[in-house]
């Protein structure tokens, strides 16, 4: 099997506002035909990411590469090769969604009639009201329609379902499962966890300007400490001096610890010595593997490495 | 028996209820004040600027009562002079505040229509429909605590602007009373169109919407005063600018006449706010109608788009642009007839070669078309900023347009509709004075002259996308240029400002047609600097980060 194909590459890539700094050596792999989930923190700065991607913003430095070609120099080609939803749509107001729909297809060189109006009623769109009157999650889907009626090989997506209520949000899940059945490739950018678990392959995790984590779910579970619970004849020794192991509590001859993969073996060893009863591992739920990522900790971490 | 027990009435009366629905106007007032304080400062600096200039040219001007007297009687009984500048009161024993407020007062009245328009459609409809009130709303303020904070800094601003002229007339060396008279009188005018503004965000449930009705209005008051000036003096008493003018400020002043405006203000004040508490939050009394569901053939380009989003102002401005001009073409029959008793005019007119008087008129009506399409063409501009900053470009440059693409479409867009605005208004302008001299080939002529004119307006918006394109944060400042150049040959004169300043405005490089011969290098050379203009503003945007926000 050949090497997978990248469609987006970035290495080293920094953009400042001022003295803002939105990106600071930021890293990223996306290989053809995967969703890739783009996870971090608000402010982080993925938007702006996503913006050097389509070409708006101009990088400061780093290198950037979007399906072989550079996005600010080679935007008008590439953007014929790609979709994007914003996560804050604003509409011409004097337009209808389904004008608007139209409109972008129409500038991607034309729309698949059948698939616009299939998606339209998928979503239960409302396709004769002026911009001005929608809600937001209507402008969301408008946005989406426009999108996900194109051809294109690379979707770009900013937190596309802001908005969007729970049976919409689950149409478009199935949308972008059947975009990954096509072998088309997905960026997409996300703060609802449930959504990223189902949907991405990979996962890449920035905060301030910087990729902190990158890999698939299971792997960034095994990075992640998982939680212990065991049940002994004795009293535990030795547990807290592990390197690794950490917030160990005792309730009589229950103990309950965190352990990394690197420090289990120790670990159990220990346990074993005070002679086991029962066993009970717990991998973290996602919400504790983002909040570690996202928290304080995980920059440190990040920086120590 | 059984006793009836009534209801108590709920505690809170129906006294204390309305208070609550005006909670904290006070911390919002001063909100919005903050928001407005630059706005507030522009507005006051223009106004007295405009009319302190006029007041010290007026008073170098005329020094002695014969050339006074010259000025009122070629002003009075001109139908023309009277659609410009109302009926001419204290002009049978004409002071320098009465030439003066014939000369600035109907267009300072019109200028603080405008301002109450604008910034009441802003702290109503706007904040509406951009959600903004819904967050402060959200917070324990009452329902009409935001209009009123948004009214009464429009007050405050009105106020200001009135005390500011007043200083700038009394020193200019200007009668204080004349000068209290007038500033209360723009107070006036300002709030009442504040209130047609209030009601029209009733009306209408989009910004733009509100705007255009509150405007139609103000076109509407000016049609009607124009009319019964000239011909009927009750007549005027329709149109709410005559409510200023009929403050007779340094002539016999009527201080009764403002109370007119202030009761007419507070109740469209009051029906707004009895609308505003029977629609929703957001609604309008005028139901959305429903759109198209698909795109008609033709929209499927960054340009066709463009035209699109250009289109609906563009004919507005058409429309009032030719209505004016139209006005300047029927009375210029007048400036002809005027010219018989009025030998002081025929030396004037040697100055400018020999041309006829009618010509020398229909010249500065066209000079008035041009500086309006200028106003159309940098309003223009400034929507592709709009777009721009409220993320509306986005969609489009992620899809396979270029840059100069969509900045390009804009521009083509825009410089079209100044030409046709300008063509438009030439044309009316001819059509009038065909019809008012009997004389068919005016139509051919003065839409020639309009077209001849219309590099310069093109310069002026070509200047505004230079600025979006490469400046886009000081983009409105095009407007500043488009007032130094409308001024610029006044201000060169009171300043006595060396000649190449009065050259900066395109204005001043457009041959006077009908008025003096055609020119070919001015308006090349104009057309190459409006070229030039447009294409540093896309070279800007090809080079910039696109910035929403
Ligand atoms: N046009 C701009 N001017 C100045 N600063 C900006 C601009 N755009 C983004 N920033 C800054 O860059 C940083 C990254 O912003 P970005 O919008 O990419 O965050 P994000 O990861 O998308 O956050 P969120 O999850 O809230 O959408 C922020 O600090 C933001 O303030
Ligand atoms: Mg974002």
């Amino acid at each position: 099997m050949d090497v997978q194909e990248q469609v987006i590459r970035l290495r080293g890539v920094r953009k400042s506002f001022g003295s803002t700094v939105a990106l600071d050596g930021l890293d990223l792999d996306v290989s053809r035909g995967e969703v890739h989930g783009f996870l971090g923190p608000n402010g982080a700065g993925k938007s702006v990411t996503i913006r050097v991607l389509l070409g708006l913003l101009r990088r400061d430095a780093g290198e950037v590469e979007l399906l072989g070609g550079d996005p600010w120099r080679d935007a008008v080609e590439l953007h014929r090769r790609l979709a994007y939803v914003p996560g804050d749509v604003s509409l011409w107001p004097g337009l209808s969604g389904g004008e608007v729909i139209d409109l972008l297809g129409s500038l991607r060189g034309g729309i698949d009639r059948r698939r616009r109006d299939d998606l339209v009623e998928r979503f239960e769109l409302d396709p004769r009201k002026k911009a001005a009157t929608y809600s937001k999650g209507n402008r969301q889907k408008v946005a989406l329609v426009a999108a996900l009626a194109s051809d294109a090989e690379l979707l770009l997506l900013d937190e596309p379902t802001s908005g969007l209520d729970p049976l919409m949000e689950s149409v478009f899940q199935d949308c972008v499962l059947e975009m990954k059945a096509e072998g088309r490739t997905v960026l997409l950018s996300s703060h609802i966890l449930a959504e990223v678990e189902k949907l991405c392959d990979r996962v890449t995790i920035i905060r301030r300007g910087r990729a902190v984590e990158q890999g698939t779910l299971a792997e960034l579970r095994r990075m992640t400490r998982s939680t212990y619970r065991v049940e002994t004849e004795r009293p535990v020794d030795g547990l807290a001096s592990i390197d690794g192991v950490a917030a160990v509590h005792v309730e009589g001859r229950t103990t309950v610890f965190e352990a990394d993969d690197a420090a289990l073996d120790a670990a159990l060893g220990a346990v074993r010595a005070a002679g086991v009863r029962s066993l009970l591992a717990q991998p973290p739920t996602l919400e504790e593997l983002f909040l570690r990522h996202y928290g304080d900790a995980a920059a440190t971490e990040a920086d120590r490495r | 028996m059984t006793t009836v027990t009534t209801i108590a009435p709920p505690p809170a009366s129906s006294t204390t209820r309305a208070r609550g629905s005006w909670h904290g106007t006070g911390r919002l007032f001063r909100l919005a004040l903050r928001l407005d304080r630059t706005r507030i400062v522009m507005w006051t600096i223009g106004t007295a600027a405009l009319v302190g200039v006029s007041a010290t040219s007026i008073d170098g001007l005329y020094t002695t009562d014969a050339e006074r007297l010259a000025y009122a009687q070629i002003t009075r009984d001109n139908a023309a002079m009277i659609i410009q500048a109302g009926p001419g009161y204290g002009l049978d024993r004409p002071t320098n505040g009465a030439i003066l407020m014939n000369e600035v007062a109907v267009w300072t009245f019109v200028l603080v229509a405008i301002l109450g328009i604008m910034a009441t459609a802003r702290a109503t409809r706007l904040d509406e429909e951009t959600a903004r009130a819904e967050l402060v709303r959200s917070a324990p303020v009452g329902r009409h605590a935001g209009a009123a904070a948004g009214v009464l800094s429009v007050l405050v601003t009105l106020l200001v602007v009135g005390i500011a002229v007043a200083f700038a007339c009394v020193g200019a060396g200007f009668g204080v009373v004349g000068a209290v008279a007038f500033g209360i009188s723009l107070v006036g005018v300002g709030m009442v169109f504040a209130a047609i503004t209030a009601v029209a965000a009733q009306v209408a449930s989009t910004t733009r919407g509100t705007r255009g009705l509150a405007l139609s209005v103000l076109g509407a008051a000016f049609v009607v005063r124009a009319v019964g000036d000239v011909s009927a003096p009750w007549f005027s008493w329709l149109s709410p600018i005559h409510w200023g003018q009929a403050v007779r400020a340094y002539a016999d002043e009527r201080w009764a006449a403002p109370v007119v405006s202030a009761a007419v203000a507070l109740g469209g004040l009051a029906v707004a706010l009895r609308w505003a508490d029977h629609r929703d939050f957001g609604a309008g009394l005028l139901p959305p109608r429903p759109a198209r569901a698909t795109a008609s053939r033709w929209l499927t380009s960054p340009i066709a788009l463009a035209a699109r989003l250009h289109r609906g102002p563009t004919i507005g401005w058409v429309v009032g642009v030719a209505v004016l001009g139209a006005f300047y073409g029927v009375v210029a029959d007048q400036a002809e007839e005027m010219l018989a008793d009025n030998p002081e005019l025929a030396d004037f007119l040697a100055g400018l070669g020999g041309a006829s008087i009618t010509d020398a008129f229909l010249a500065t009506g066209l000079l008035v078309v041009g500086l309006l399409a200028a106003g159309c063409g940098v309003s223009a501009a400034l929507r592709m900023r709009a777009e721009e900053s409220a993320g509306r470009a986005d969609p489009l440059l992620a899809a396979p347009v270029s840059r100069t693409t969509w900045a390009g479409g804009h521009q083509l867009v825009v410089l079209a509709a100044v030409v046709t605005v300008t063509v438009a208004g030439a044309f009316a302008q001819g059509l009038g004075a065909a019809v008012s001299m009997g004389d068919a080939r005016q139509v051919g002529r003065v839409t020639v002259a309009g077209l001849v004119m219309a590099p310069a307006p093109a310069v002026l918006t070509g200047f505004a996308f230079a600025l979006a394109g490469a400046a886009p944060r000081r983009a409105a400042l095009a407007w500043a240029a488009l007032v130094l150049a409308a001024s610029m040959g006044l201000l060169a004169e009171v300043l006595g400002l060396p000649g190449w300043a009065r050259d900066l405005s395109p204005f001043q490089h457009v041959p006077a047609m009908p008025a003096a011969p055609f020119r070919l290098a001015p308006v090349l050379g104009l057309i190459v600097v409006a070229a030039a203009c447009c294409l540093a503003g896309l070279a800007g945007v090809r080079r910039r980060d696109l910035a929403v926000g």
